[in-house]
C-alpha cells in the first residue's frame, strides 16, 4: 500500500528506520536540501498506512545534447517493505518524469559491482549495464553505470554497452 | 569567480587568477604573497582586499581578515571612484559571514544599491544577505524593487514568499496575504504565469485565506495545465473541494485517483472521509506537510443520516469491487484493506457486524499475512476489537487451513500472528511460564528457519529476524515479572546470537544498547550505537536512544564526541540552511523556499539541541573543576553564565520540537524519560505506545530552566566566596555584596523550580542534613538538592538568612551541605556483593554527586582559600592573609577532610568492585542458564541457541552461517560485559582520583 508524493524536509526526520539500514547512506544536509531545491520533482517518498515511510528514491536531470538525463541518485525500501515493488513504483515515477516532463533521452544509475540483488532487481526494470565504473566507491570498488532509455531516444543510442570500462574523472558528471 | 570583459573586480583577470589557484589548491601563504604584491600596485582596490581578508580568515587570522574587510569596506564606503561589483561584495559576504558579521556585509550590499539603484546583480546580492539574516520584509521590498526594475515574474515571485514567510514564520497578520494575492492577480492578467511552482504558490496564497473557490478557478483554468503531473493535480483539485465542503465532487476526484494508483491508501482515507462529509483529515493544508495524519478517530459523532450513510457505504463498497475487479497485481492491497476500513467505520457508526470485521481480518491475513507489514496494516481494525474477539480472531488465523504450504510464506504468517500477539497486548498477559515457552518458540522458529537463508547474500536481510527481537523483547518481560537477572542476560545472549549470524541488524543493535544501558555498561551501549553509524540528520532522530545515559556516566571523552558532533551537525545546518533557501528561489522551487525556512525553524528550536547546549558547557565545567584558574576561564568564555541563563529566562516563551524517532525504542523504555523496568511489574493492556508528548514538553521545559542556572550559580557562588572573606558580613553590617543578592534571586528560583519556596527548601535541607527526614524526599531530583544546598551553602557565606531557615548548626560549626554530600554518598556505598545492582542503580547518581555538587562545592572552597591564603610567604597582620584560624577557615577545614574521607570511601568501593570483577566473572551468572533439568527459570532459549550451535551442518545451513554459528561464544559476551563493567569502573576511579587529588591539595593549603 503506497502513497507516493514529494519528499519534505520533515520526513528526514522520519526516515531513521529506512536509514538505518548499512547499505543505505545519511548524506549530510546540504546534500539533501540541494537535491530537494533544484529538483523537487525527482525526490519522492513512498508511505503506508499509518505515514509510516516505505522507502524513499532521489534523483535528478542533467546533461547536455543527448546526453540529457534522468539520474537516480539513491532509491531506498525499508526491509519490512522489501519485495513488495515500492522501489520499482518510485523508478517508474522517476522516469516518467524525465520522459513526459523534462523529455530526457534515458536514466541512469550507479551501483556497486558487487550488489548482485540490485543488480538483478534495476535489470528486471529494464536497465542495462552500460559501462564499468573503476574504484568509483571510495577508490576500491567499481561501479557499473546502468542506463535504461526513454522514449526520446528512438533508436536506443544511449545504452549502447561501452567496450571499455571507465575512471571517475572520465565521468562526465559526479 | 566570473569576470566581464577579462577583468575581476577591477583588476585584469590574468593578474587575479594565480590568487584563486593558489586558494582553491589550499595554498594560503601562497596566494597572501600574490595578494600583497598585487595590493602594492592597486592598494585601493576593495577586491584586492577582500580576497586577502579571505585567505587571513582562511588561515585562521580573524582579527587581521577582520580589518581587511573593514578597510575594504571603508574603501567602498568612502571613494567614488572604486569599483563596486557583486565580485567585490560577495566575496566580502563570504568572510563577513564567517566572521559572523552579517550585518555588516549587508550594510555593504545596501550600500552599493543605493550607489547604483537598478543594478540588477547587486540587488540580488542584497536580496540574498536579507535570506541570510532571515529578514522577510526586506527581502519583500527588495524583491519588489527588482520586479520593478526587471517586470520578471520570478522575482514578483520572491517577493511573495517573503510574505507568506512573514505571515508563516514571521510576525505579519493574515492580512497581508491579500497583498500577495493581489500582486499576483495584477501580474497574471498582464503576464499569466509560467512556472508550475508559481501557479502552486499561487493557490496556496489563496488556500490560506480560505478562498477554495478561486483556487480551484486557479487549477481548473489555463494556468492549471502548467502542472503536468496529473494525479498531483487531482490530488490539489480533491483537497480543495473537500475544504470548500463539496464533498460529492471531492469523492469523485478521489475515485480518478484511486482509478490512476489503486494502492494510494491516504487517498482512500481521504475519499472515505469526503463521502463521511468530514474535512478534518484535510484541513491541514497539503499531505506533504504533515508529519502524522490524525483526526479520524471519532467519526461516530457525524452527523450524516441513517439512509444517507447507508448509500454512502454502498457508493464506497461498489468502488471498491470495481477496484478489485481490475486489480490483476497481487501486491496491492489497498482495495482489500478497503473493505475492511467500511467495515471498520460501519462499526463506528454502530452499524458494524463484528463478524465480517473478523471474517475480512482473516481473509487479508489468508492473501498478505506473510508480508512483514501485515501487522501494522491491521492495527487500527484490531484495536475496534475486543480482547476475546481478537483471540478469536488469532485463533482462526492459525488453524492450518490458512498455513501457507510455501515455507518462506508460513514463517511470515507465524511472525505475523506473533506480532499480532504483542500489537493486542496478548503476550503480555502470559504467565511467566507461557512467556518463557513463547520466547523459547520464537527462538526455535527462528533457528530451524535458518535453512531459508543458506544462500542469501550477508547484505540482505533474512527470513525471521523479527523473532529474536520479538523472543529477547518476552525475555525483558520475564524479567520484569520476576526480577530475575538471568532473563535479561539470556535476552542479551539471543541478541548477541543474532548479530553473530548476520551484524548488521540495527534493530539488536538497539534493543541490545538498552539492555546494556539498563545494567549500567554504558560503554558496551556506547560501542552498540557507534555500530550503528549515526550521522547527519540522523544525530537529531536517533542519538535519544545513548544520549540520555551518555550524560550521567563517567565516559566524558565519548560524551564530549557525541555532543561535540552533534552541536557542529546542527550548527552547520544553521549556518548552511540560508544558501540552500537561496538556491531554492534561484531554481524557482518556492514551495521549497518555505519548508525550508520552517524547517530550520523546527530544528532550533528543538529540545535536544537546547539540552546538549546546555550540557556541553557543563561537561567544560565539570572536567575542569579541580582547577579554579581553568575553571575561571571557561566561566569567563560562556560570559559568566549570562547567556544560559537568558535561555533560563526565555524557556517558558518557547516553543519545543521533539523530533526523536521513538518508533525504535524498546517496549519497556518508550522514551527516553521513561524505563518501566524500573517500577514494579504491571499488566500491561495493550502494546504500550504511549503519547506522552505533553508530559515530555513539561519536563524538557523545566529541565532546560534548571541545569541552563547552573554556569551562572557555580560563578556567582565562587564570587560570593571572595566577598565573604574581603567583606565579611559581620563587618558589613546588613549590606549583603551585590553578588548575594543575585545569588539568592536564582536560589529561589532553583528552589521555586524544585517546587518549593528557598526557605522551605533550605528547612527541608538541614532536616535531611541532622538525620530528621530520609534524603528520599528528595525523590528523584537528588542532584538539583544537592547542588542547591551547596550554592545554599556559599550564599550563607555572606547572609544570615541561611541559617535562620535551616535551623542549628551542626556540632562544631561544619557545613551542614558537607554533611548532606557525605550522606548521600555514604548511602550509595553498598555491599560488594551488590555487584550487577552498584554500576546499575547507584552508579550513575554516584557519579553526578561527585562531578557536579562535589565539584562545585570544590571549587567554591578553592576560591575561599585563595583569598584567604593567597600564595606568598608575606603575611600581613591583620589582612585577609591572617585568617588562618577564622572560622570560615576552621569549616574549610572540616569541609575538605570530611569530603575527602567520602571520596576516598568511593574509591575503596570502585577498587573492591574491580578486585571482585577479577576473581570471578559473569560464568556464574552464564551457569545459571546453563543447567540443565530445571523447572522454568531463566536458560531455556539459551539452551536452544546451544543445541542449535551444536547440531548445526554445513549442508543444511551453507558455510557462511554454519561458521557463523560455530563460532559464536557465549563466554565470549559474558567477558565482554565484565570488560564493559570493569572500564565504567575504571573511568569513574580516574574522576574520583583526580577529585581526591584536589582536596587532598586543599586539605594541604589549609592545614
Amino acid at each position: 500500500m503506497t502513497t507516493i508524493r514529494r519528499f519534505c524536509c520533515n520526513d528526514l526526520l522520519r526516515f531513521a528506520p529506512v536509514n538505518l539500514d548499512h547499505l543505505t547512506e545519511t548524506f549530510n544536509m546540504s546534500f539533501y536540501m540541494t537535491y530537494l531545491a533544484r529538483w523537487p520533482d525527482y525526490f519522492h517518498v513512498a508511505e503506508a498506512p499509518g505515514n509510516q515511510i516505505m522507502g524513499y528514491i532521489m534523483g535528478k536531470v542533467e546533461g547536455q545534447g543527448e546526453s540529457w538525463h534522468g539520474h537516480v541518485t539513491a532509491v531506498t525500501v525499508a526491509p519490512d517493505y522489501r519485495r513488495q515493488q515500492v522501489a520499482k513504483k518510485l523508478m517508474n515515477l522517476l522516469e516518467e518524469i524525465s520522459d513526459k516532463i523534462d523529455k530526457a533521452y534515458f536514466v541512469d544509475l550507479f551501483v556497486r559491482a558487487s550488489n548482485t540483488p540490485a543488480i538483478k532487481m534495476y535489470e528486471k526494470l529494464g536497465y542495462v549495464i552500460y559501462r564499468r565504473v573503476l574504484r568509483y566507491y571510495s577508490g576500491e570498488e567499481d561501479a557499473l553505470d546502468m542506463r535504461k532509455a526513454l522514449s526520446r531516444d528512438v533508436e536506443k543510442k544511449s545504452i549502447v554497452p561501452l567496450k571499455r570500462p571507465v575512471t571517475p574523472d572520465e565521468l562526465e558528471y559526479d | 569567480m566570473a569576470s566581464k570583459f577579462g577583468l575581476a573586480g577591477g583588476i585584469p583577470e590574468r593578474r587575479v587568477r594565480p590568487i584563486w589557484d593558489a586558494i582553491d589548491s589550499r595554498q594560503f601563504k601562497n596566494a597572501l604573497k600574490h595578494v600583497t604584491s598585487l595590493l602594492g600596485k592597486y592598494p585601493t582596490s576593495p577586491y584586492i582586499l577582500a580576497l586577502k581578508a579571505l585567505i587571513l580568515e582562511r588561515m585562521g587570522k580573524s582579527d587581521e581578515a577582520s580589518t581587511a574587510c573593514l578597510n575594504a569596506k571603508e574603501l567602498l564606503y568612502s571613494d567614488d571612484s572604486v569599483l563596486v561589483d557583486d565580485l567585490t561584495l560577495s566575496t566580502l559576504q563570504i568572510v563577513f559571514e564567517r566572521l559572523n558579521h552579517l550585518d555588516l556585509a549587508t550594510s555593504c550590499y545596501e550600500h552599493a544599491c543605493g550607489k547604483f539603484p537598478n543594478n540588477l546583480d547587486l540587488m540580488m546580492g542584497l536580496f540574498n544577505c536579507y535570506v541570510r539574516e532571515y529578514s522577510f520584509v526586506k527581502q519583500q521590498q527588495t524583491a519588489i524593487k527588482m520586479y520593478k526594475v526587471a517586470g520578471e515574474e520570478r522575482f514578483l515571485l520572491w517577493a511573495v514568499c517573503s510574505i507568506q514567510l512573514q505571515v508563516l514564520c514571521g510576525n505579519g497578520g493574515e492580512k497581508l496575504l491579500l497583498l500577495a494575492e493581489g500582486l499576483l492577480r495584477k501580474h497574471v492578467a498582464a503576464h499569466s504565469l509560467h512556472e508550475p511552482e508559481a501557479v502552486m504558490v499561487y493557490i496556496s496564497i489563496l488556500e490560506q485565506q480560505e478562498k477554495y473557490g478561486d483556487a480551484l478557478e486557479i487549477l481548473t483554468g489555463n494556468l492549471g495545465s502548467l502542472l503536468m503531473v496529473e494525479v498531483d493535480k487531482l490530488r490539489i483539485l480533491g483537497r480543495l473541494l473537500a475544504r470548500s465542503a463539496d464533498y460529492d465532487a471531492a469523492a469523485g476526484v478521489y475515485e480518478k485517483i484511486l482509478e490512476l494508483c489503486p494502492d494510494d491508501w491516504e487517498c482512500f482515507q481521504h475519499y472515505l472521509d469526503c463521502l463521511m462529509e468530514d474535512g478534518r483529515s484535510l484541513s491541514n493544508g497539503p499531505a506533504e506537510d504533515r508529519s502524522h495524519a490524525s483526526g479520524r478517530a471519532e467519526h461516530h459523532s457525524l452527523p450524516l443520516a441513517d439512509e444517507v450513510f447507508n448509500s454512502r457505504i454502498a457508493r464506497a463498497s461498489s468502488f471498491v469491487q470495481k477496484l478489485l475487479e481490475h486489480t490483476g497485481d497481487n501486491l496491492i492491497r489497498c482495495p482489500y484493506l478497503a473493505n475492511l476500513e467500511l467495515e471498520r467505520r460501519k462499526q463506528l457508526y454502530g452499524k458494524g457486524n463484528i463478524d465480517n470485521l473478523i471474517e475480512l481480518l482473516v481473509k487479508y491475513f489468508l492473501r498478505f499475512g506473510h508480508l512483514a507489514c501485515f501487522a501494522s496494516d491491521v492495527e487500527e481494525f484490531l484495536l475496534v476489537l475486543s480482547f476475546d474477539q481478537q483471540e478469536f480472531t488469532m485463533k482462526l488465523m492459525k488453524s492450518s487451513e490458512y498455513i501457507s504450504p510455501t515455507p518462506i510464506k508460513a514463517l511470515g504468517q507465524s511472525i505475523t500472528i506473533l506480532k499480532i500477539q504483542e500489537l493486542t497486548g496478548s503476550m503480555y498477559r502470559l504467565p511467566v511460564d507461557g512467556l518463557e515457552d513463547s520466547s523459547r518458540q520464537m527462538v526455535e522458529m527462528y533457528c530451524n528457519n535458518l535453512t531459508l537463508s543458506k544462500d542469501l547474500d550477508p547484505q540482505e536481510s533474512m527470513p525471521g529476524e523479527e523473532l529474536l527481537s520479538m523472543s529477547s523483547n518476552v525475555l525483558v518481560q520475564l524479567y520484569w515479572h520476576t526480577g530475575n537477572l538471568g532473563y535479561m542476560l539470556e535476552a542479551i545472549m539471543v541478541l548477541e546470537f543474532g548479530l553473530n549470524i548476520r551484524r548488521h541488524v540495527w534493530q539488536y543493535k538497539v534493543l541490545l544498547l538498552h539492555l546494556y544501558s539498563h545494567l549500567g555498561i554504558i560503554s558496551l551501549a556506547y560501542d552498540w550505537y557507534k555500530s550503528l553509524e549515526v550521522k547527519n540528520i540522523l544525530l537529531e532522530t536517533v542519538s535519544h536512544h545513548i544520549f540520555p545515559q551518555m550524560l550521567v556516566s563517567p565516559l566524558w571523552p565519548e560524551l564530549n564526541n557525541l555532543l561535540k558532533e552533534y552541536l557542529k551537525f546542527m550548527d552547520d545546518h544553521f549556518r548552511e540552511s540560508a544558501d540552500l533557501t537561496f538556491v531554492a528561489y534561484r531554481h524557482r522551487n518556492y514551495s521549497k523556499v518555505i519548508e525550508f525556512v520552517q524547517f530550520k525553524d523546527r530544528l532550533q528550536r528543538s529540545n535536544q539541541h537546547t539540552i546538549a547546549g546546555i550540557e556541553v558547557s557543563l561537561l567544560k565545567l565539570k572536567q575542569n573543576a579541580g582547577n579554579l584558574a581553568e575553571e575561571e576561564v571557561i566561566l569567563d568564555s560562556l560570559k559568566y553564565g549570562l547567556d544560559l541563563l537568558d535561555l533560563s529566562n526565555e524557556i517558558r516563551s518557547k516553543s519545543l520540537t521533539f523530533n526523536e524517532d521513538l518508533q525504535s525504542r524498546p517496549w519497556w523504555t518508550p522514551t527516553a524519560e521513561k524505563n518501566r523496568l524500573l517500577g514494579p511489574f504491571e499488566e500491561l493492556s495493550h502494546f504500550p505506545r504511549d503519547d506522552l508528548m505533553k508530559e515530555r514538553e513539561a519536563r524538557a521545559r523545566t529541565v532546560i530552566e534548571k541545569r541552563s542556572l547552573l554556569p551562572r550559580l557555580i560563578y556567582l557562588s565562587i564570587q560570593n566566596a571572595s566577598a565573604a572573606v574581603k567583606e565579611s558580613p559581620e563587618a558589613n553590617g546588613c549590606d549583603e555584596p551585590k553578588t548575594s543578592l543575585e545569588l539568592k534571586s536564582l536560589l529561589e528560583r532553583y528552589a521555586k523550580i524544585l517546587g518549593y519556596s528557598l526557605s522551605h527548601a533550605i528547612q527541608l535541607i538541614g532536616e535531611v542534613c541532622r538525620g530528621l527526614r530520609s534524603s528520599e524526599v528528595f525523590g528523584s531530583h537528588l542532584i538539583d538538592w544537592v547542588n542547591l544546598a551547596v550554592f545554599c551553602n556559599a550564599w550563607k557565606l555572606t547572609s544570615t538568612e541561611f541559617s535562620l531557615h535551616s535551623g542549628e548548626e551542626l556540632k562544631g560549626g561544619g557545613w551542614l551541605v558537607d554533611s548532606l554530600l557525605e550522606k548521600c554518598i555514604l548511602e550509595r556505598i553498598r555491599p560488594v556483593d551488590s555487584r550487577v545492582d552498584f554500576p546499575r542503580k547507584e552508579m550513575p547518581i554516584l557519579v553526578q554527586l561527585v562531578t557536579e555538587p562535589l565539584a562545585w562545592h570544590g571549587l567554591i572552597i578553592q576560591r575561599l582559600l585563595r583569598v584567604s591564603l593567597p600564595s606568598g610567604k608575606k603575611k600581613k597582620k591583620g589582612g585577609p592573609a591572617d585568617q588562618s584560624s577564622s572560622p570560615l577557615l576552621a569549616a574549610v577545614r572540616d569541609s575538605v577532610q570530611l569530603l575527602c574521607a567520602a571520596v576516598e570511601e568511593v574509591i575503596k568501593q570502585l577498587k573492591d568492585q574491580m578486585k571482585k570483577l577479577e576473581e570471578e566473572n559473569l560464568e556464574e551468572l552464564l551457569s545459571s542458564l546453563t543447567k540443565e533439568g530445571r523447572d522454568g527459570g531463566p536458560g531455556r532459549v539459551f539452551r536452544v541457541l546451544e543445541s542449535t550451535v551444536s547440531s548445526a551442518s554445513n549442508v543444511e545451513l551453507g558455510d557462511r552461517i554454519t561458521e557463523a554459528l560455530k563460532s559464536w561464544s557465549p563466554a565470549e559476551v559474558s567477558r565482554k560485559i565484565v570488560a564493559g563493567q570493569r572500564r565504567m569502573l575504571r573511568e569513574f576511579l580516574s574522576i574520583c582520583e583526580s577529585k581526591h587529588k584536589t582536596f587532598e591539595t586543599l586539605r594541604k593549603q589549609n592545614s
